[in-house]
């Protein structure tokens, strides 16, 4: 069983076809085997008629054992004309005259196949005069061992002609698959070669085979996105990296500086003060990140309680309502949906996206919370006025670290462009989708939340 | 008040240990679980803070101890791990309270307040008052040097926040929580507006300024000489 199992895609086609062509071969040969041992049976049948008629014809009239011996002779003369044949009269229980070998006939009229001494004969018992029951029996016996020399050769023929038609397709059939499955093979390498490094690599899908063609459409669309995935992974240390450089080099330059020569006590304090800032800054994007790393190994596992979402967009309104506030934009909330799921992480979200929409909103614009209670689920949609955002920066914006602004500077006490991936682990997790759409003058992002 | 802090890592240990005492705590520091919780058993402390990773015994079995002596003492966890099944986990067995590493000191010190406080009731305070700032709880009511102040419903329980926990700083991740409901790291100036607002109001108008800013920790409610 584990050998099969083990066997090659190649040889196991080969042995296939092997098999195939063997059972085909087997069942020809059968049946031409039956075919030719019916002909001789009906052959032998219309010989042995044609000895009734002679020998009837011959023993016309003979009713008992006297009239009989009148036309022995006769009879002996006709059968020494006909070597194969030997024949037994029988008449109420005596045997008038026997030339077959002495074994016991089947009793029955008709024809019969019969074995003896390596012999085999053909034996047709048959009335003398038809139609009279108490007439004397005819067994006519004859030899037809030359047609069964010719099946038992013929039946060599058929084992031969399976055996070897079955190799030469097993032959065949290896060689067959194995240019069959050369693009496979070639998959196989491209495969191997895949490693962190080369991800660019992909499967050339037009000289594909029809069957292939579509494996190797999914395994180059599997590559895609894992250098995808890996592209983003990472660009993402990198920006790790980059991200705590700043800070760092800040906190070992002023630092540096300051142990360089006594100062005034205020300094000190300011020096530390500017480090604690720094500090936290580090802490905050440190927690970030343990939090999206925490979603990527799948352990951000939300709660469900019922939530109405109309109160927790209220509540987050109102924290925010100052800061629109100031920033001259008004906050609008539409609609209303309830769900379940995690009030602490979906506060989260969505205060990611109202603090972002916040920034991106000028003066006298506005902010409008959408809720929307479907039949599949909650459709939960921020949308603010000003610039939209172009088309093509809208599916990296839930890309770590990246910031729509590149103005913005580095080491403030903003999130360090991690709050939409945040917002997007956490939708994620509650098994839902966000997209952002935008357009002149508009800019909206959409959760979409099953129930 | 009397604190057993067990933690191993000693530059950690040493200051919280300054930390707290400076706080005006009287805190006592080891470095092993064996230890800790010999002296959790023993010793009369108001509160316990443990690490969870900890020599010769770890901080949830110290917990499990003091809980199976039947000690009602409050339990402040600090973790590196920020793993949920932790937060469960430490709750299940009895902890209070639990901080994240890196955790702000300020953070720390106002959890460390409140777990206290939790203990003792308070009397059923119907004013609050720091020099001539008067916060009326029933009639919700804001007076300062005899003058009426008007204040949203926000300010008022931000004002209510400051004035009963006066002296302490207050680190705008608890402000946030404590007035708004909001628990989760918002990383927004919203409590800096608010306490402009608060200060246009309270302050602005007096010579006396009783709202200070402590600059990367919060905000304190107190009355400063000069």
């Amino acid at each position: 069983m584990q050998l099969i199992k083990r066997l090659s895609l190649a040889s196991r086609l080969a042995l296939l076809f092997a098999a195939c062509t063997a059972v085909v071969s087997l069942l020809a040969g059968v049946l031409f085997n039956q075919a030719s041992e019916a002909h001789f049976i009906e052959l032998d049948q219309q010989q042995l008629d044609n000895k009734l008629i002679t020998l009837r014809s011959t023993l016309q009239g003979v009713d008992s054992a006297k009239s009989f011996a009148q036309r022995e002779a006769q009879l002996r003369a006709e059968l020494n004309r006909q070597p194969d044949l030997a024949l037994r009269i029988t008449a109420a229980g005596q045997r008038w005259f026997d030339t077959a070998p002495s074994v016991s006939l089947p009793a029955a009229p008709g024809l019969h196949s019969l074995q003896n001494a390596g012999t085999d004969y053909r034996v047709y018992n048959a009335p003398l005069m038809a139609g009279l029951p108490d007439s004397p029996q005819l067994s006519l016996m004859l030899d037809i061992t030359h047609h069964q020399h010719f099946l038992q050769r013929m039946q060599r023929l058929i084992w031969l002609t399976v055996g070897l038609s079955a190799l030469a397709t097993a032959l065949l059939g290896a060689w067959a698959a194995r240019s069959g499955l050369r693009p496979l093979r070639r998959m196989g390498e491209v495969a191997a070669g895949v490693s962190a490094h080369s991800l660019t690599q992909r499967l050339p899908q037009q000289h594909m085979p029809v069957e292939l063609a579509e494996l190797a459409q999914a395994f180059n669309a599997m590559l895609g996105r894992l250098d995808d995935a890996f592209q983003r992974l990472s660009a993402f240390s990198a920006d790790i990296a980059h991200e705590l450089r700043t800070p760092l080099s800040n906190l070992l330059t002023q630092t540096q500086v300051i142990l360089t020569q006594p100062r005034p006590l205020e300094d000190y304090r300011e020096a530390l003060h500017s480090n604690l800032e720094e500090l936290q800054w580090m802490a905050q994007l440190v927690n970030d990140m343990l939090y999206l790393a925490k979603a990527d190994h799948g352990l951000l596992m939300p709660k469900r309680e019922p939530l109405v979402l109309t109160d927790e967009v209220e509540a987050l309104l109102e924290f925010y309502a100052l800061l629109a506030e100031d920033a001259r934009v008004s906050l609008i909330r539409e609609g209303s949906a309830q769900t379940s799921g995690d009030r602490c992480m979906l506060r989260r979200a969505l205060s990611n996206l109202l603090d972002n929409a916040l920034r991106f909103t000028p003066a006298g614009g506005e902010v409008r919370v959408r809720l929307a209670q479907g039949a599949r689920g909650v459709t939960l949609t921020v949308e603010n006025t000003g610039d939209g955002i172009p088309a093509e920066l809208l599916p990296r914006l839930f890309d770590r670290f990246y910031r729509a602004d590149p103005a913005r500077h580095e080491g403030s006490s903003e999130h360090a462009g991690l709050g939409l991936a945040i917002t997007q682990s956490i939708v994620r997790a509650h098994g839902g989708r966000i997209y952002c759409e935008s357009a002149a003058g508009w800019t909206r992002f959409v959760i979409e939340l099953p129930s | 008040m009397k604190l057993l802090i067990v933690e191993d890592q000693p530059k950690t240990g040493h200051y919280l240990r300054q930390g707290l005492a400076e706080a005006g705590f009287t805190t006592e520091l080891v470095a092993d679980g064996t230890t800790g919780q010999h002296l959790a058993l023993t010793g009369d402390y108001d509160l316990l803070i443990l690490d969870v990773m900890l020599p010769g015994r770890d901080g949830w079995q110290i917990l499990q101890a003091v809980r199976s002596a039947g000690l009602e003492i409050p339990v402040l966890f600090l973790t590196a791990r920020d793993a949920v099944e932790e937060r469960v986990h430490g709750l299940e067995l009895g902890a209070d309270d639990y901080l994240i590493k890196p955790f702000a000191f300020s953070e720390l010190l106002a959890r460390v307040r409140s777990l206290l406080r939790r203990g003792s009731s308070t009397p059923q305070e119907t004013a609050l008052q720091l020099a001539d700032l008067r916060l009326d709880l029933i009639r919700r009511r804001v007076e300062r040097d005899g003058q009426r102040i008007d204040l949203t419903a926000k300010e008022f329980s931000l004002l209510e926040l400051l004035l009963r926990r006066q002296g302490e700083v207050l680190p705008k991740s608890l402000i946030a929580s404590q007035v708004w409901d909001m628990n989760f790291d918002s990383d927004t100036n919203i409590i800096e507006v608010a306490i402009r607002r608060l200060r246009l109001k309270v302050d602005d108008p007096f010579p006396t300024k009783l709202i200070h800013t402590v600059r990367g920790m919060g905000y304190v409610l107190e009355e400063r000489c000069n």
